[in-house]
């Protein structure tokens, strides 16, 4: 009985460490799937925002990114009066340009683009399986969708976010949904992902609704148009790019 | 000379209604002026003594932790801290251990952006000295997820004692975090600065924050007065210096380009350091540049002073030339018996110094009764001009040397008018001026 009991909990354990292990692969390739490594990609997004009582504001960005050195430009397009605004990644430094002042602060990769839900992160590399690791794993459905319910835990405290709860779909591994916690464990935000597209190997969600939980009715939906692969030149990262495109 | 002074003196009085008149005109300018001047002599210490009360110390101590690229601003053990005020024999009236963070409010979809002062409700008699709740009570504070919003920051959210409003905020370590505060009283707003600050229990803003119960931010020192926070801050840095790491203090930047609170932020973040260090600063190094303001102050006093004498210099000289023909035959007769030119010109001269200093005094003594009468108004602690008020009043000082000073200017611009007159006076031939008919 004694030899029953422990073949049964190794059993356990052992199952829970192959679960373990299909969690961290589903994390990675979540991060592969949006992670342009050896290639630029660039796109334009256009952001609609809604605030009750308020009319629906709408933003457009053109975004440039280089995963392979960390870095992004982005340039504000749309509202008339912000055109020309822009961010600059470089590894750990986020700069914010104002083409008014025609001076560059610093920013973070966790500012709010425009008014909008969205933050600068959202449109940039992810890094679930380096950042988070799993508290839990449950089974689920989006609609009629079958899911992974993915419960992670932040591994330090330089995410945004403490806690994350991944939707991720079973059949073909693609972020669905993506509910956010604060620290004291309260819902901050659930971020649905829809119309996926295919970008030679890699895939990105063209559509992002940005639900705020704290602030009811306040979302923003995000619309990823002019995707492109194709080679962006060095000078794109760099301040004289941003200050020479917003004259 | 005594001689002359007294016939000066005497024609002043004989001529009173034109005296009074001249003398008025002086002292209604120097009144204005030396009101500016009392007014900026005292906004200066208004403004810090109320920001000392808002921010609670005339000295403060805030700690910084870096390891890496990260720095957090906690202070986790106090005790080097609390030795060194001891030692440094300031004696303060209070010390405050506060943590604070910037967040946004939220109450049924309202929502306003504030920052939220970690206090100890239950002990920090300070505060509840200080503020005056229009609703609610300090009983209420005991809840440890008490707030205490100024009166516009409450009407804004439409919030009432009792209700729960969230925060959405971010820990010290730029993790985002939402904490849910009870309403545990309305305070009467201190001026746009006080909207800006409301209050909650220091444990629950250091759990929101991230950091460990017992841990703060910044330690204020309240002394007796603004003008013990300079030595006290002197005596306390050398103290700490000698038991913990320090930032050097920040140096007064001469074009006022900016405060030494900011080159001391400045030159820290120019420094390659790790571990545990504390910055001080006073009240006065975080408002230097409203010295700025009490020399625009001061410039604008000059500037009016020297407009108003040009004018009322030439009402003065006009009069003295009037008054130079009027007395043409008795210039004549004096000459006549004996009085040298010179005696005449001092003679003229003496009767607008006299005039002067007569105006100037009495200007002086008007613009004191106004300030008396002025800061006698309460214009209670809720009034928007809270921060240059003392205690609700108007206040003002005076520096002695500055009346004196300007009493100079009026008794020099005043010699000047009437230099050309006197000058015409003492140039006049005895014969010529005895034929002469009025």
């Amino acid at each position: 009985m004694k030899r029953f009991t422990i073949i049964a909990l190794l059993a356990l354990v052992a199952a829970g460490a192959a679960f373990a292990q299909d969690v961290n692969k589903i994390l990675k390739d979540l991060d592969e799937l949006g992670d342009f490594d050896n290639q630029d990609f660039s796109a334009v997004y256009t952001i609609v925002s809604q605030k009750p009582g308020e009319k629906d504001s709408v933003s457009s960005v053109q975004l440039f990114r280089r995963d392979k050195k960390k870095q992004f430009t982005m340039i504000v397009l749309l509202p008339e009066v912000n055109k020309g605004q822009g961010y600059l990644r470089e590894a750990d430094n986020v700069w914010f340009y104002d083409p008014t002042s025609r001076k560059f602060s610093f920013s973070s990769i966790k500012e709010n683009i425009q008014d909008s839900e969205a933050r600068n992160s959202d449109l940039t590399l992810r890094g679930f399986a380096v950042d988070y690791e799993s508290s839990g794993v449950r089974e689920g459905t989006i609609g009629s969708i079958p899911v992974w319910i993915i419960d992670l835990k932040a591994k330090t405290n330089d995410v945004s976010y403490e806690r994350l709860v991944l939707h991720v779909a079973k059949r073909q591994t693609m972020l669905l949904k993506e509910e956010a916690y604060s620290v004291s464990g309260r819902l901050m935000r659930t971020t649905v992902y829809g119309k996926p597209v295919k970008l030679g190997d890699k895939q990105l969600p063209s559509q992002i609704i940005i639900m705020d939980e704290l602030n009811p009715g306040e979302r923003s939906q995000l619309t990823m148009t002019q995707q492109s692969l194709s080679a962006i030149p060095d000078r794109v990262f760099t301040k004289a790019y941003l200050e020479q495109v917003s004259k | 000379m005594k001689t002359t002074a007294n016939i000066a003196f005497r024609n002043l009085s004989r001529q009173k209604k034109r005296s009074f008149l001249l003398g008025g005109a002086i002292a209604f300018g120097v009144m204005i002026v030396t009101l500016i001047n009392g007014f900026a002599g005292a906004f200066s210490a208004n403004v810090s003594e109320n920001f000392s009360h808002l921010l609670a110390g005339h000295v403060f101590i805030s700690g910084a932790e870096k390891n890496g690229d990260k720095e957090l601003s906690v202070i986790r053990d106090d005790a080097a801290l609390s030795a060194a005020v001891r030692q440094a024999g300031i004696a303060p009236k209070y010390l405050t251990r506060r943590s604070e963070f910037s967040g946004t409010l939220i109450f049924e979809g309202k929502k306003i952006r504030t920052n939220v002062a970690g206090v100890e409700l239950a002990t920090e008699d300070y505060l509840r000295e200080r503020l005056v709740l229009k609703e609610g009570s300090w009983d209420n504070a005991a809840d440890p997820r008490a707030l205490i919003l100024s009166e516009k920051i409450a009407e804004r959210l439409n919030v009432e004692v009792g209700d729960r409003l969230l925060v959405q905020m971010q820990t010290v370590n730029g993790q985002n975090n939402v904490g849910e505060f009870r309403l545990a009283g309305i305070s009467y707003d201190a001026g746009i600065f006080g909207q800006l600050l409301s209050y909650a229990g220091l444990e629950y803003v250091n759990e929101l924050l991230g950091l460990k119960s017992g841990e703060y931010q910044t330690m204020g020192i309240m002394l007796d007065s603004l003008k013990s926070a300079e030595p006290s801050a002197d005596k306390l840095y050398a103290g700490l210096s000698a038991s913990v790491s320090m930032f050097a203090r920040g140096e007064r930047d001469e074009s006022g380009a900016q405060t030494p609170f900011q080159a001391l932020m400045r030159e820290q973040n120019k420094e390659d350091w790790e571990g545990v260090r504390y910055r001080l600063f006073t009240i006065n190094e975080l408002l230097s540049q409203i010295e700025q303001i009490v020399a625009a102050l001061d410039t604008a006093a000059g500037v009016i002073l020297v407009v108003l004498f040009i004018i009322i210099m030439v009402g003065i000289a006009n009069t003295f030339s009037m008054v130079m023909f009027e007395r043409i035959r008795e210039i004549g007769t004096m000459r006549a018996m004996g009085v040298q030119r010179s005696g005449v010109r001092q003679m003229f001269l003496f009767e607008a110094l006299f005039l002067a200093i007569g105006g100037a005094v009495a200007g002086i003594a008007a613009a004191l009764l106004v300030m008396g009468g002025l800061s006698l108004i309460n214009f209670g602690m809720d009034s928007p001009a809270f921060l240059i008020l003392k205690n609700g009043h108007l206040s003002f000082y005076l520096p002695p040397l500055r009346a004196m000073g300007n009493i100079a200017i009026i008794a020099l611009l005043t010699l000047l008018a009437v230099a050309r007159p006197a000058g015409a006076a003492a140039r006049l031939e005895p014969a010529v001026a005895l034929r002469t008919q009025k």
